[in-house]
């Protein structure tokens, strides 16, 4: 796994040169977009290539050269959007901002045209022939970032993805609790004392904030002097 | 789970949202995951100067794993609620 943008040349030798997936491990093709260009940071507009959409990645093969081709892991894509607006750039893109690894020794220009060091690209967009496929571009991509968070240790919720677009949608996995504790917290205005359930908590806690007013918060102290009286 | 579920109820707000690589983008908070992904409609960048590439797009997606701050909007947040529901949660409760 490359952190940054890095040159992908690992193509398929049937002669159609897709590009090779590491399929052991899962990585999957999720989308093949053709005809579409490639701006690197600053630098010239680079096409006609193909861009490869995987589970893991993104790969951007040129078509007229086979030994050039691009890629970067989603894990390393900070924010995709859509950009229309012809003073960004003057055809509609996805643009793309890609995380750096800050190298303290680094005083180069890291959009200098003379040595390309990929790995220092933070701006890359993408440009279809077919602006029309713009939004579906957008959301494979939102897919694909999805489906690499951050490695953590241990994930609570893993069945499935849950995007939340009101307020009103609760019904998520490991929401549950959530929601029972907001709904718990509507009522008694100091939370100290009271736990979830769990009576043998209740007591010390309770003895603590009337017996130990140095373990309030600071501020704590003044709100809690105004509501108590409720 | 926390700050998912207190997203949840922003939806729809407008936010600020702080990279770690200092850019500002400010847009209508759209919706969130589980992972604090957060995609925003209507954004611009706070410091166009700074940033010119990025301009006004119409929607952006931003890996959770690079957001330094959300900036909430003043009136939507209970800063009550929230410290006493952090507390549980640092509990364990």
């Amino acid at each position: 796994m490359v952190a940054g943008l890095g040159e992908f040349t690992l193509r398929t030798g049937d002669g159609f040169g897709k590009p090779v997936l590491d399929e052991s491990n899962g990585e999957e093709l999720m989308h093949v977009q053709p005809s579409v260009a490639v701006v690197l940071g600053n630098r010239p507009v680079e096409s006609p290539g193909t861009l490869y959409i995987t589970s893991r990645k993104l790969i951007w093969l040129s078509d007229v050269d086979m030994a050039k081709g691009y890629a970067v892991d989603f894990l390393s894509i900070s924010l995709h959007a859509v950009s229309r607006d012809p003073e960004a750039y003057s055809s509609p893109c996805i643009y793309t901002q890609i995380e750096v690894v800050e190298d303290e020794d680094d005083e180069s220009d890291t959009e200098s045209t003379e040595v390309l060091d990929l790995s220092k690209i933070r701006e890359m967009r993408l440009v279809p022939s077919d602006s029309s496929q713009l939004d579906t571009l957008f959301d494979v991509f939102c897919e694909g970032a999805e489906l690499n968070p951050e490695p953590v240790e241990e994930e609570e919720g893993e069945s499935g993805h849950n995007w939340v677009f009101n307020a009103d949608q609760m019904d998520v996995i490991g929401g549950v609790e959530e929601d029972a504790e907001w709904s718990i917290s509507q009522s008694p205005t100091s939370v100290i004392g009271h736990s979830n359930g769990d009576e043998g908590l209740a007591q010390p806690m309770l003895e603590l904030q009337i017996n130990d007013q140095r373990f309030e918060d600071a501020e704590e102290m003044v709100h809690d002097s105004e509501t108590k009286n409720h | 789970m926390l700050f998912f579920s207190y997203f949840k109820d922003l939806v729809g707000q407008e936010v600020t949202v702080e990279l770690k690589n200092d850019l500002a983008i400010r847009g209508t908070l759209h919706s969130v995951d589980q992972y604090l992904n957060i995609k925003l409609e209507n954004t611009r960048v706070v410091d166009q100067d700074k940033y010119p590439h990025m301009l006004s797009v119409r929607n952006c997606f931003i890996r959770g794993s690079v957001v330094r701050y959300v900036q909430l909007p003043p009136d939507g947040v209970d800063v009550d609620l929230l410290h006493d529901a952090a507390r549980r949660e640092a509990r364990g409760g």
